[in-house]
């Protein structure tokens, strides 16, 4: 196994930055590629890397100057479009906002695919069955009655209600990161939770009934054990752990405020 | 300029691994209703009551009347003779013994990923805990005082 | 191994905002699929932040006129008017449409959708900067991208994930008629071909920011749907006029709202001048996009750029509340913190201009339909988004007009094109329809080159940035197209390490190159062929707009040279002018 070694050296970094030190980085990856592999296995790669830059330029950069066979998902680069969670050092992050300085570089930096859904290559995992836990809480407006002209009104304390859980990317740090949806995949998740959540505290929304009877399921938000993981891995940091007892203090009063 | 190292076995990714997807439930399967959240409901509650039974029990116990020396058959007799004592250390039982394998219950579904192991350990669980909670209840009402140790 | 065939009435290609609403449109009325590279909620809608533009009046006076008049006056009078007029008359509908399907908007004290200010645009006329933009937070393009995939979820819309579409099969009738026959399609996780034929198709790809290096846009941004329409003989309309955000994160070009400074952040020099009030004594800091990136140019140029290199400038927010920059703009300062480690509530952040949008892209008509020339359609296919050009941006296109371009235009290709297959039949498949596409990735695949992808297009996106940036003269174009000419011929060449089947990112990326490197040519081309400088074409050795010669769109057509190659035949479209007369542009 390789050593760690941190070798400095001053470069004009990518990000343009005059007198950055540039910093040779371990990156140990989890590759599999069930076309050839029998089973997971980790590879190192060395990087030269800018201590600001993102987990995800050194990805990058192992893909396009030393293996082109290495493959993720991502896509703005920004941590708004949610492709490119994945386990780094351990911990659900998204790799485009993980910067090389905040992961002690001097050790090898771990990178896998998130767990508790089925990994297609590398660090590509299936998403189908994150995604049907969303699908099944309803997760768009119920409104009843008839449709007003112009926009239904709603105060800005009333927006305020539910503006924490608007924010989720559906990037699925939180759910893969939940150690009751490590078991057997079959608890909603905090993710799913979250976006049922959005709707429930909507005070221009009628669905609330449906959707915490949908949640009061033996998967549902019972589950939940307060673990915690899913506020620490969420990359826009939304309150879920206080989203999902939220939920639960609505299921139990049968009121939503 | 890649090395490759083994570490563990597998943890994500193993294709002998089971397929996670949500199951979807038919009409016939209806899992929903209330008893997760009386389950729920009950574990605070009786979190609660436990916390004042259990150190009231070993204030009583430990503290009290020169201690944990007092503590003998005599002293069982005692207090069982009065049903307020009864009622008191059945409650304890009651509640710990559905509080504790009701906790279990969940470990197991959280921890056992496949159907058998989970129906082996709960039934195992169960058993155990209608043993020990008719044991117990039997022995706090037919407790006769007149048998001597 | 046959490819599988799916046959659909409607087949949308790309699920960001113009895809999705066209999707919950013809979904209702067509048996409708949608094709995707990428997870819808991946989409780069979702990376929109200020607003969008309708005369709502929810905060004081507007009307959709002066808005209109603000789109053709913004986009340097290159603007299709009938087009910006219809836009900015259905923005009100498609802002409460969004509202309606669930969208969370901030809101005004009254309860009402909020609107904040706008680059560019102003009330009566150019007089003052106007409150029109409704927004959520800085998140507007999130939640509209969101609010459209739940509609979609809702609706039960039939999604085809990370099916990365390929060819575009048309049907030519003996009378020359072209028809839309569908799309082939590689499915990433297996690495199969799939056919899907359709009476109608949509396309609603996005952009190709990718030719850039310093640029806001997504990594998967790469110019498919325009690509592949050029490689079937379609024209590609105004390629030249690329849109620059004044308002990058120096150095990685990660977007910062304009919105920003609608909520009244300047941009500041090294001297700490407000040097906007030199460039647009009117409306300052929220002139034009084309202005203030020219004008952030300049000042570095001069000398009075900031940083070690002096090599960007300052955008200013201490001075606002920080409660204000905490619930109006809680994204981009998030994105200050950890991408540059700066506070913007007391400190300055470093901004410069980064690629950012296509004005122009496939041709469409008010109707969404594609035209194969300046005005004969292509029956059955249909384009809304950043990929087509109504043109309702003209040569720059105004903050937030994108987001209502795609919920405008989206909608009506959606509507229409669901309409045409009632009556329309499936036209025939060409034989091996499949073809083209197998002998592109294979050949890919199984070449033997020792070119690689990333570093030609690191190249491509060096010599765009350097030589067909937010300043272009002929002689840096002539070094564009000579360098993009180049790595044309070394990408023959190219090679990819992953031979294998399944997500083949490498093949992909390589596909996605070949997209870039087509469309990187059109746009030097178009570039020095236009000798004048209007909006986001700001030509230093014709400084001035020439109305005479230039009031015209540039069509690029793509023809066989005679010798087994390609050439491209630039040719012009008229501007359609309805109210708006050219005008010197000032603010």
């Amino acid at each position: 196994m390789s050593t760690a070694t941190v070798q400095e050296h001053v470069e004009t970094s990518a990000s343009g930055k005059a007198g950055i030190e540039m910093m040779t980085i371990t990156v140990r990856i989890r590759r599999y590629n069930p076309e050839v592999d029998a089973a997971p296995h980790w590879v190192d790669y060395q990087v030269t890397a800018d201590p600001t830059a993102r987990i995800l330029d050194s990805l990058h950069k192992i893909k396009w100057e030393q293996d082109g066979s290495l493959t993720f998902r991502r896509s703005c680069a920004h941590g708004v479009c949610g492709s490119d969670a994945m386990r780094i050092n351990g911990k659900n992050r998204l790799a485009c906002k993980a910067l090389v300085k905040d992961l002690n570089p001097t050790k090898p930096i771990t990178v896998e695919p998130i767990q508790g859904l089925p990994v297609l290559k590398d660090l590509v995992v299936d998403m189908e069955p994150f995604f049907q836990a969303y699908r099944d809480v309803k997760p768009f407006l119920i409104a009843h009655g008839n449709e007003p002209t112009r926009e239904r009104i709603q105060s800005q304390k009333d927006r305020d209600r539910f503006d924490d859980t608007t924010k989720c990317i559906l990037c699925a740090a939180c759910t893969t990161s939940c150690p009751v949806f490590w078991a057997d995949g079959q608890y909603f998740g905090p993710a799913a939770i979250v976006n049922a959540h959005r709707f429930i505290f909507d005070s221009r929304d009628d669905g609330a009934n449906e959707r915490l009877e949908i949640l009061n399921d033996r998967e549902g938000v019972w589950r939940c054990r307060t673990t915690f993981n899913c506020t620490e891995a969420c990359p826009r940091g939304i309150q879920i752990t206080q989203a999902i007892a939220e939920v639960k203090r609505a299921l139990i009063t049968r009121r939503v405020i | 300029m890649s090395t490759h190292v083994s570490l563990e076995p597998p943890r994500t990714g193993n294709p002998g691994r089971s397929q996670r997807y949500r199951s979807r439930k038919g009409p016939g399967k209806v899992t929903r209703g209330n008893f997760e959240l009386y389950s729920w409901l009950f574990m605070r509650a009786s979190g609660v009551l436990l916390v004042f039974l259990v150190l009231g029990h070993l204030f009583i116990m430990m503290v009290t009347d020169g201690g944990v020396e007092k503590i003998g058959f005599a002293f069982v007799a005692g207090r069982w003779a009065s049903p307020w004592w009864q009622f008191w250390d059945l409650m304890q039982l009651w509640l710990a013994m559905i509080h504790g394998t009701n906790g279990m219950r969940t470990v197991i579904n959280d921890y056992a990923d496949k159907d058998r192991t989970r129906a082996i350990l709960k039934g195992l669980l169960y058993t155990a805990a209608v043993l020990t909670v008719a044991l117990g209840t039997l022995v706090i009402f037919t407790f006769d005082p007149s048998i001597k140790g | 191994m046959a490819p599988q065939i799916h046959t659909y009435d409607t087949i949308i290609v790309g699920a960001g905002g113009a895809g999705m609403r066209a999707a919950l449109e013809s979904s209702k009325r067509s048996r409708t699929a949608v094709l995707t590279k990428l997870y819808p909620t991946r989409s780069h809608t979702g990376a929109a932040q200020g607003g969008m533009c309708a005369a709502l009046a929810n905060v004081e006076d507007d009307n959709w006129e002066w808005h209109t008049y603000d789109t053709v006056k913004g986009g340097d009078y290159l603007v299709d008017q009938d087009a910006a007029e219809i836009m900015c008359k259905e923005a009100i509908d498609a802002v409460l449409d969004l509202e309606k399907m669930g969208l969370p908007f901030s809101r005004t004290p009254e309860g009402k959708i909020d609107q904040r200010r706008f680059g560019g645009h102003t009330k009566e006329h150019g007089k003052a900067p106007v409150h029109r933009s409704c927004f959520a937070a800085d998140r507007t393009g999130h939640m509209i991208l969101q609010t459209l995939y739940q509609n979609c979820v809702k609706q039960e819309v039939e999604f085809y994930n990370e099916f990365y579409v390929l060819d575009l099969l048309l049907h030519e009738e003996a009378d020359g008629t072209k028809y839309a026959a569908g799309v082939v399609a590689l499915e990433l996780a297996t690495g199969e071909i799939h056919i899907f034929r359709g009476k109608a198709v949509i396309l609603a790809t996005g952009g190709f920011g990718k030719v850039f290096k310093t640029t806001s846009n997504a990594h998967t941004l790469t110019g498919d749907g325009m690509g592949i329409t050029w490689r079937r003989g379609l024209p590609l309309e105004d390629m030249e006029f690329y849109q620059f955000h004044p308002t990058g994160l120096a150095g990685l070009g990660i977007l910062l709202t304009e919105g920003a400074r609608g909520e009244g952040g300047i941009l500041r020099n090294a001297d700490g001048e407000r040097f906007m009030e030199r460039y647009a004594p009117t409306i300052k800091d929220l002139a034009p996009r084309d202005i203030v990136a020219r004008s952030m140019v300049l000042e570095v140029r001069d000398g009075r750029g900031a940083g070690p290199n002096k090599d960007y400038v300052y955008l200013d927010l201490t001075h606002l509340p920080a409660a204000q920059i905490e619930e109006k703009l809680p994204d981009i300062t998030e994105f200050a913190r950890t991408y540059l480690g700066v506070e913007p509530t007391t400190e300055l952040v470093p901004v410069y201009p980064t690629a950012h949008y296509a004005m122009g892209g496939v041709p469409t008509n008010v109707l969404g339909e594609v035209l194969a020339d300046n005005d004969t359609v292509v029956k059955g296919m249909y384009a809304a988004g950043e990929v087509a050009c109504v043109s309702v941006h003209g040569s720059n296109r105004l903050g937030t007009n994108s987001l209502l371009d795609i919920n405008v235009f989206g909608r009506r290709a959606g509507i229409n094109a669901a309409e045409y297959t009632v009556g329309a039949e499936l036209k025939p498949l060409p034989a091996e329809p499949e073809q083209a596409v197998v002998s592109m990735v294979e050949g890919l695949r199984n070449s033997t080159g020792h070119e690689r992808v990333a570093q030609i297009r690191s190249e491509l996106q060096a010599t765009m940035d350097s030589n067909a940036g937010v300043y272009r003269n002929d002689e840096t174009l002539a070094q564009a197209e000579k360098d993009v000419k180049e790595l044309q011929r070394r990408y023959r060449d190219v090679a990819v390490q992953d031979k294998g089947r399944r997500f083949n990112t490498d093949l992909l990326e390589a596909v996605e190159l070949g997209f870039l490197l087509d469309l990187a040519e059109i746009l030097v081309l178009g570039a020095r062929n236009r000798t004048e400088s209007r909006g986001a074409q700001a030509r230093e050795d014709y400084p001035t707009r020439d109305d005479v010669n230039w009031q015209k769109h540039t069509m690029a057509y793509r023809e066989k040279d005679g010798e087994g190659g390609y050439k491209i035949r630039l040719d012009y479209k008229p501007v359609i002018v309805t109210r708006y007369q050219p005008t010197e542009r000032k603010y």
